[in-house]
C-alpha cells in the first residue's frame, strides 16, 4: 500500500471512473496490491472472430504514466495478426501515438476496436499476417477455434 | 588689411555689404573704429541703428564686444534696424515663399559692382523667376592643387566643378541641412574636381571645401563658381592653382526647409555639419555670434574646475540674455561672475532660502506657505512675463547671424548646433520658458501650481500680443517658429512641409494644460475648486470616450486636465493637428505633473509632450531623475533648453562623459538645471535656518518576519529550483541575455515571501481577460493558420462552443489531470489543457503535439485562457496565513482599537486579493484601489476612505496609488513587499506623508528574513546610489550583474 499512498490523483480518479461507469464490454480492476497494475477482461466484440470470447489483459501504469503510456499484454491466447504469443501488442497509441490525453478507458476501448479490425498490414506475428493475407476465411476460422479453445468460459 | 590708412579698396569693400545706404563718409568712420578691419566696421554699421546720426559710440570697440550692461540698449536697437533695415529692402521672402520681385533690379546692381570676374553669377542670381533665386554667400581663395601634367590655364580663366554623384541616392533629403552622418561618411572620400573648358580636368579642391560643399551641391542648395586666380604658366601634377571661389545659396530651401530641417537634426547624431563649415570656410564671422556655440563647450570643458564658468549657466538664465548677448569671449570672465552672482540671487538648488517671495492674487482661497510663495516668484520670473518683447527681439543665444556677401544685404541665421538656417529671425521666444518644479513630495506642487495659474493666465499666442505682432510683421513668422520645430513626431510624418505651416496658421489659442496621471485627475480638478475662487479658472476634464475634439471648446477653459494616456492617443492619431483636439491648440502654459512620466525619450508619450505646442512649459516632479541621467534629457527636450533638447549634442557633452566616469558630464548637467529647476525637501531650511515645512514625524520601521517551517520548506524549494536555473544561465555567461526569465525567476521567490499561494497564482491574467479580444483572435487565428500550414482547423461551430463555455465560465476539466482546469491555456485548435499538464506532456520546451488533436503547437502560440480565479487553488476555501498576512493582521488589529486608517500597498493585485479573505474574516472594513478601477471610481474610492470613519483599511497596488493622491485620511502605510526602486516605495508612502497630515505617521515595511527580500534591500541601497549619480552606467551594467547574483545567494 505504501506505492499506493503516493499515486497521482489522475490515476485515482481513473480508477474510480473505470469502476463505477465501466464502458461496455469492458471491465478493469486494480490489483490489490499494486494500485498501477489492472486486471482487465474484454469481450470479444460482436461480428469478430472473437465473438463470444473473454479475453484477459493485464495493464500496468508506468511510473511516468500518464506522460508514458500503459504497458498492455494479453493473457489469453488469441488468433490475431497484432497480437504476438506473448500477448504483445501491436498498436500506435501504446507506442508512439501516446497521448497523455488518452486514458486506460481509451486504450482499453482501442484495443477492442483492433480485435474488430485486425490490420495485417501492420502485423506483429509475421506467420498470422500471412495466413491472414493469403487465406483470411482459414484464419478467421482459426481464430474462432482459439476463441473458443482458449477464451470461453471453461 | 592691417594698413592704418583707409584704403577705397576697404571703402568699397564695406559698402559692397552695407550697401549705398551709408555715406562714403559713414564707412570711412566705421572703418577707423574698426582700426580697418572691414568685418567689424561693417558690423558697427550695422549694430549701431542711429550710426549717422550718432557722433561717436561710446565704446570704440565694435559694438558686439560691449561687456556694460549700458550697452544694451543699442545692441537691441541694432537688431531691430537690421530687420528693419532688412524689411525697409523688401528682400526677405514672406514665409509662404513669394519672393518680391524687387530682386531682379538688386541683382543687376549686384553684377554692376561686382567686378568683372563675376558677371557671369550675376547673370545666374537673376534667374529668379522660378521663386528661387541665388544668394551670394561670399568668396574666397582656395588653394586646388593640380592634377594634370602639362595643361595650363590663365589667371582669370573660369573654371568648372565637377561634383561627383551621390553613389546611393537613399535618402533625396528634400530640404535637409544637417547631412546625416551616413552621407557624411560616404562623401568623405569623393573628390570635387575642377576644369575649364580648353583644357579639361584641371585639379580637384582641398577636401576641407569638397566635404562641405559636396551635400550642399547636390541638394541644389549651393552652387559654386571659380576662376583661376594664378597658377604655375605650365602645371605640373600637385601644384597649387589659386582659385577664386564664389558661393551662392538658394534661396528656396529656406523656402522649403527652413524649419524641418531643424526636426530633422534632432534625431541626427551628427554634430558636424556643413553649412556652418563652409561659411567659416568662406571666412564669413557672424555680426552677432551665437552667444553659447559649440565650440565654447569643447574649449571650456577642457579644463576641470569649470565651476563657475559654464557657459550653461549664463546661457540658461534667461534674465541674463540681454546683458550677456553681445558678449566677445574677451570679457567672457567679468561677465561671468556678475552672471553668477546674479544668478544665485534669482535661483540655485542650493540658497533657494533666498529667493523673493511672491504674493498670490486674492484668488487663491487659501494661504501660501513661505516657500511656497518662492516658488511662485520663481515660476514668474521663469516665465519671464517683463521681458517678452525682449525675448522676441533677442536673439537665440544658439543662432549665429550672418550677413552674406550678396548686395542685397542679406542676413542668415545659423544654428551653431544643429547647423540649421533660416532667414528668419529664431528669437528667445523659441527657448524654454518654464522650468522644472522639483520639491520633494509633499511640498504642495499643485498648490503652487494654481497659484501660478491664478497669477497670470492667458491664452496662448495672446500675451505681449502688440509685441508679438510687430514681431510678426517685422520677421514674417519668427514667433512660429519654435513651435514647429524640435520633435519629429513620426518619421517622415513631416515631410510635407505645408502641412507644419498649416499646422501653425490653423491653431486655436488655448489657456492652461495640464497633464497628469489618471489617478491625479480628479485632485486636481477637486483642489483647483477648492482654491481658486470661484470663476476665477474655468476647468474642463479632457478624458474618456466622450471628450471633445473641437479645439474651440479646449480653448475655451482657462484649465484642460488630461491625462497622459490621451495625450498620447491624440499624438498617435493621424493628422493630429487638423483633427482637433490637444494638438490642435497653441497653448499659454502646459503643466505635466509627475514629468517623469516621459523620462524615456524614445516612448511616444514623451514625444507627444514634445509635441504640444505651448509659450509656456512646467515639469512637476519630485524625481526628475528616477532611473537614469536620460531621464533628464526628455524633461528638457520637452522644455526646449537649447541645445540640450537634441539628443546629439545631450548624449556628446553630458551622457557620454557622464556614462564613462567624467565627473564633466554631471557637472555640466547640474550647471543645466540650476537656473530651471527649483527642488526643496522637506528638511529645506528658510532663511532663519528654520525648516520650511512642519510636519508631523513619521516612523519608519522594518518588520522583519520569520517564515514558517511549512513557508521554509515550499520557498526553499523554489529556490533551489530557481538557483539551478541561474546557474545555468551564469554558466553559459547569458544573464544579461536571460534577463526576464530571471527577472520571472525571482518575481516567484519574491511573491512567495508575501504568501506561497501568490506562486500558484497566474502570471498573465491581464492578457486576453478579454474574452471578445480571445474569440476575435481566435477566429482570424484559424484563416491564419489556413494559409500556413496544412493543418487541421477547428471548425468555427467549435471554437464558437469553447468560447461560449469559457464566456459561461463553465469549469470543465483538463484531459490530462482530469481536474478542474488550473492556469488553463488554449492552443491554437482550440483546446484547452493546464499549462503545467500541457508543457509537461511535451519532449521539449518550446513546443509538441496537442494531446488532443496532435497537431504540433509551439509554447508562444498557448493563449492564456480566462477564468474568474487568478489562483489555482481555491483560495478561500483552503486559506492560509502566511506569516507576512499573519503579522500584518496584528498590526490592524491594534490600529483598529485607535480607529486609525491604514494603507495596504502591495506590488502584486493578487496579494490583495489574497488579503481581501482575512480582512474579511476580521471584519475589518476595507476598500481597494488597483488600476482596474477607472477614474470615476477611484475618486469615489478616495473619498470614501477619506470620510468614512468605518472603513480602516485601504488595499491599494503599489502602482495604482503611487502618485500624487492625497490620502492624508490615514496614518499608517504598510509596504507589504520591497520594490525594485525605492524611490517608487517613497512615492507610495508620500500620500499619507504630507502637507495636511495631521497625525503621527507610522509607515511599516514588511521583509521576510533570509530571503530574497532581504538581499533586495542591498539592491535598493545601490539603486539610490545610482540614482544619485554615484555610479557610472558602465557600473551599473556590471553591477546588474553582480545584484542578479547577490539575490541568488
Amino acid at each position: 500500500m505504501a506505492t499506493n499512498s503516493n499515486l497521482p490523483r489522475r490515476i485515482i480518479k481513473e480508477t474510480q471512473r473505470l469502476l463505477s461507469e465501466p464502458a461496455p464490454g469492458i471491465s478493469a480492476s486494480p490489483s490489490e496490491e499494486n494500485m498501477r497494475y489492472f486486471n482487465v477482461m474484454i469481450l470479444g466484440p460482436a461480428q469478430s472472430p472473437y465473438e463470444g470470447g473473454v479475453f484477459k489483459l493485464e495493464l500496468f501504469l508506468p511510473e511516468e504514466y500518464p506522460m508514458a503510456p500503459p504497458k498492455v499484454r494479453f493473457l489469453t491466447k488469441i488468433y490475431h495478426p497484432n497480437i504476438d504469443k506473448l500477448g504483445r501488442i501491436c498498436l500506435d497509441i501504446l507506442k508512439d501515438k501516446w497521448s497523455p490525453a488518452l486514458q486506460i478507458r481509451t486504450v482499453l476501448l482501442s484495443i477492442q476496436a483492433l480485435l474488430s479490425a485486425p490490420n495485417p498490414d501492420d502485423p506483429l506475428s509475421e506467420n498470422i499476417a500471412k495466413h491472414w493475407k493469403s487465406n483470411e476465411v482459414e484464419a478467421v476460422e482459426t481464430a474462432k477455434e482459439w476463441t473458443r479453445v482458449y477464451a470461453t468460459g471453461a | 588689411m592691417g594698413v592704418n590708412k583707409v584704403t577705397d579698396e576697404l571703402v568699397s569693400m564695406v559698402r559692397s555689404i552695407v550697401g549705398s545706404e551709408y555715406s562714403d563718409m559713414d564707412v570711412i568712420r566705421a572703418l577707423h573704429m574698426a582700426k580697418n578691419d572691414p568685418t567689424a566696421a561693417i558690423n558697427i554699421i550695422f549694430d549701431t541703428p542711429t550710426f549717422r546720426k550718432l557722433e561717436i559710440p561710446k565704446n570704440p570697440e565694435p559694438v558686439n564686444r560691449n561687456s556694460n550692461p549700458v550697452s544694451q540698449n543699442p545692441v537691441l536697437n541694432s537688431k531691430e534696424s537690421g530687420n528693419d533695415e532688412k524689411d525697409s529692402r523688401s528682400l526677405t521672402p514672406s514665409s509662404n515663399g513669394s519672393v518680391k520681385c524687387r530682386e531682379i533690379k538688386e541683382s543687376d546692381k549686384e553684377g554692376k559692382k561686382a567686378d568683372a570676374r563675376d558677371l557671369s553669377s550675376s547673370g545666374c542670381s537673376s534667374s529668379s523667376s522660378l521663386g528661387s533665386e541665388w544668394w551670394f554667400v561670399g568668396r574666397a581663395e582656395v588653394a586646388g592643387l593640380s592634377t594634370c601634367k602639362g595643361r595650363s590655364l590663365k589667371p582669370g580663366e573660369e573654371v568648372l566643378f565637377t561634383i561627383p554623384v551621390e553613389r546611393k541616392l537613399s535618402s533625396p533629403s528634400s530640404g535637409k541641412f544637417g547631412g546625416g552622418r551616413g552621407r557624411q561618411i560616404s562623401v568623405c572620400s569623393e573628390i570635387v574636381r575642377f576644369s575649364t573648358r580648353a583644357s579639361g580636368e584641371i585639379g580637384r579642391i582641398p577636401n576641407e571645401w569638397a566635404r562641405c560643399l559636396l551635400p550642399l551641391v547636390r541638394d541644389k542648395k549651393v552652387r559654386i563658381e571659380g576662376y583661376c586666380n594664378s597658377a604655375p604658366p605650365v602645371l605640373g601634377i600637385m601644384d597649387t592653382i589659386n582659385l577664386s571661389v564664389s558661393v551662392h545659396m538658394n534661396s528656396a530651401m529656406f523656402q522649403k526647409s527652413h524649419q524641418s530641417s531643424l526636426k530633422v537634426a534632432s534625431g541626427d547624431e551628427s554634430v558636424i555639419h556643413p553649412l556652418p563649415t563652409l561659411f567659416q570656410l568662406l571666412g564669413l564671422s557672424p555680426f552677432k555670434r551665437a552667444q553659447f556655440s559649440p565650440g565654447d563647450l569643447y574649449t571650456r570643458k577642457r579644463p576641470l574646475n569649470l565651476e563657475d564658468s559654464d557657459p550653461p549657466t549664463s546661457l540658461l538664465q534667461g534674465t541674463k540674455f540681454k546683458c550677456s548677448l553681445a558678449l566677445d569671449e574677451n570679457k567672457v570672465e567679468t561677465e561671468e561672475t556678475i552672471s553668477d552672482n546674479d544668478l544665485d540671487k534669482i535661483v540655485g538648488v542650493e540658497n533657494s532660502s533666498e529667493l523673493e517671495e511672491m504674493e498670490p492674487p486674492s484668488s487663491l482661497l487659501c494661504e501660501l506657505r513661505p516657500y511656497q510663495k518662492q516658488a511662485l516668484h520663481w515660476m514668474i520670473q521663469l516665465e519671464r512675463e517683463d521681458c517678452m518683447d525682449e525675448a522676441a527681439s533677442t536673439l537665440h543665444p544658439c543662432w549665429d547671424a550672418y550677413r552674406l556677401a550678396d548686395e542685397r544685404g542679406l542676413v542668415i541665421y545659423l544654428n551653431a548646433f544643429s547647423g540649421d538656417a533660416t532667414v528668419e529671425f529664431p528669437s528667445t521666444l523659441q527657448m524654454a520658458r518654464g522650468g522644472i518644479l522639483a520639491d520633494a513630495m509633499g511640498l504642495g506642487k499643485t498648490i503652487m501650481t494654481i497659484s501660478l495659474l491664478l497669477t497670470h493666465s492667458e491664452r496662448g499666442g495672446s500675451s505681449g500680443s502688440q509685441h508679438t505682432s510687430q514681431i510678426l510683421t517685422r520677421n514674417g513668422e519668427a514667433v512660429m517658429i519654435p513651435e514647429q520645430s524640435p520633435t519629429p513626431k513620426k518619421a517622415g510624418k513631416f515631410s510635407g512641409f505645408d502641412k507644419l505651416l498649416k499646422r501653425s496658421n490653423s491653431l486655436t489659442s488655448g489657456g492652461n494644460l495640464i497633464v497628469c496621471p489618471m489617478t491625479l485627475i480628479g485632485q486636481w480638478k477637486a483642489e483647483i475648486e477648492a482654491h481658486a475662487q470661484p470663476g476665477s479658472l474655468s476647468v474642463y476634464v479632457h478624458y474618456g470616450q466622450s471628450r471633445s475634439r473641437d479645439a474651440i471648446v479646449l480653448g475655451q477653459s482657462d484649465v484642460v486636465l488630461t491625462t497622459y494616456g490621451v495625450l498620447a492617443s491624440e499624438f498617435s492619431t493621424e493628422n493630429a493637428e487638423t483633427n482637433g483636439g490637444l494638438f490642435s491648440v497653441r497653448w499659454f502654459r502646459v503643466v505635466l505633473d509627475e514629468a517623469h512620466t516621459i523620462k524615456s525619450s524614445k516612448s511616444q508619450i514623451s514625444s507627444a509632450a514634445t509635441a504640444l505646442v505651448a509659450d509656456r512649459r512646467w515639469c512637476l516632479t519630485g524625481t526628475p531623475i528616477q532611473n537614469n541621467l536620460e531621464d533628464l534629457y526628455s524633461l528638457l527636450r520637452f522644455l526646449r533648453v537649447e541645445p540640450w533638447a537634441s539628443w546629439a549634442w545631450w548624449n556628446k557633452l553630458v551622457q557620454k562623459p557622464f556614462e564613462e566616469g567624467d565627473e564633466r558630464g554631471l557637472k555640466l548637467v547640474q550647471s543645466i538645471l540650476k537656473p530651471i529647476m527649483l527642488r526643496r525637501t522637506k528638511s529645506s531650511t528658510d532663511k532663519e535656518g528654520r525648516p520650511i515645512i512642519v510636519l508631523p514625524p513619521a516612523d519608519i520601521q522594518v518588520m522583519y518576519c520569520e517564515l514558517t517551517e511549512a513557508e521554509r520548506d515550499f520557498y526553499d524549494a523554489l529556490f533551489k529550483r530557481s538557483k539551478v536555473k541561474f546557474d545555468q544561465f551564469v554558466e553559459q555567461g547569458r544573464v544579461l541575455h536571460n534577463y526576464a526569465s530571471i527577472l520571472e525567476l525571482l518575481l516567484r521567490l519574491r511573491q512567495c515571501c508575501d504568501h506561497p499561494f501568490l506562486v500558484m497564482s497566474r502570471g498573465d491574467t491581464q492578457e486576453f481577460s478579454d474574452l471578445n479580444k480571445l474569440a476575435r483572435r481566435f477566429l482570424k487565428g484559424g484563416k491564419e493558420i489556413a494559409e500556413g500550414q496544412t493543418r487541421d482547423v477547428p471548425s468555427r461551430a467549435y471554437i464558437q462552443e469553447v468560447v461560449e463555455e469559457l464566456q459561461k465560465g463553465e469549469g470543465g476539466e483538463c484531459p490530462i489531470c482530469l481536474e478542474a482546469f488550473e492556469d488553463a491555456v488554449l492552443t491554437p485548435c482550440a483546446h484547452r489543457l493546464c499549462r503545467e499538464c500541457l508543457l509537461a506532456s511535451w519532449r521539449s520546451s518550446v513546443s509538441g503535439l496537442c494531446p488532443v488533436c496532435r497537431n504540433t503547437v509551439s509554447k508562444q502560440e498557448l493563449i492564456t485562457a480566462p477564468t474568474h480565479s487568478r489562483f489555482r487553488v481555491d483560495i478561500d476555501r483552503n486559506w492560509v496565513e502566511s506569516s507576512k498576512v499573519s503579522a500584518l493582521l496584528r498590526e490592524l488589529e491594534i490600529l483598529r482599537l485607535a480607529g486609525s486608517k491604514s494603507i495596504v500597498f502591495s506590488q502584486w493585485t493578487a496579494f490583495l486579493d489574497l488579503l481581501q479573505i482575512p480582512l474579511s474574516r476580521s471584519n475589518i472594513s476595507f476598500l481597494r484601489l488597483d488600476g482596474t478601477l477607472n477614474q470615476q471610481q477611484r475618486e469615489k474610492v478616495i473619498k470614501q476612505f477619506s470620510e468614512e470613519d468605518g472603513i480602516l483599511v485601504l488595499l491599494m497596488s503599489l502602482k495604482a496609488g503611487g502618485v500624487g493622491i492625497n490620502l492624508t485620511a490615514a496614518s499608517n502605510a504598510f509596504l507589504m513587499d520591497p520594490w525594485w526602486n525605492p524611490a517608487v516605495e517613497e512615492q507610495a508612502v508620500m500620500r499619507i506623508h504630507r502637507i495636511g497630515q495631521t497625525k503621527n505617521v507610522m509607515i511599516k515595511r514588511f521583509i521576510v528574513k533570509g530571503t530574497v527580500e532581504e538581499r533586495m534591500e542591498a539592491v535598493q541601497v545601490r539603486k539610490q546610489r545610482m540614482i544619485s549619480g554615484a555610479l557610472t552606467d558602465q557600473e551599473v551594467r556590471s553591477a546588474r550583474i553582480e545584484e542578479l547574483k547577490m539575490l541568488f545567494t
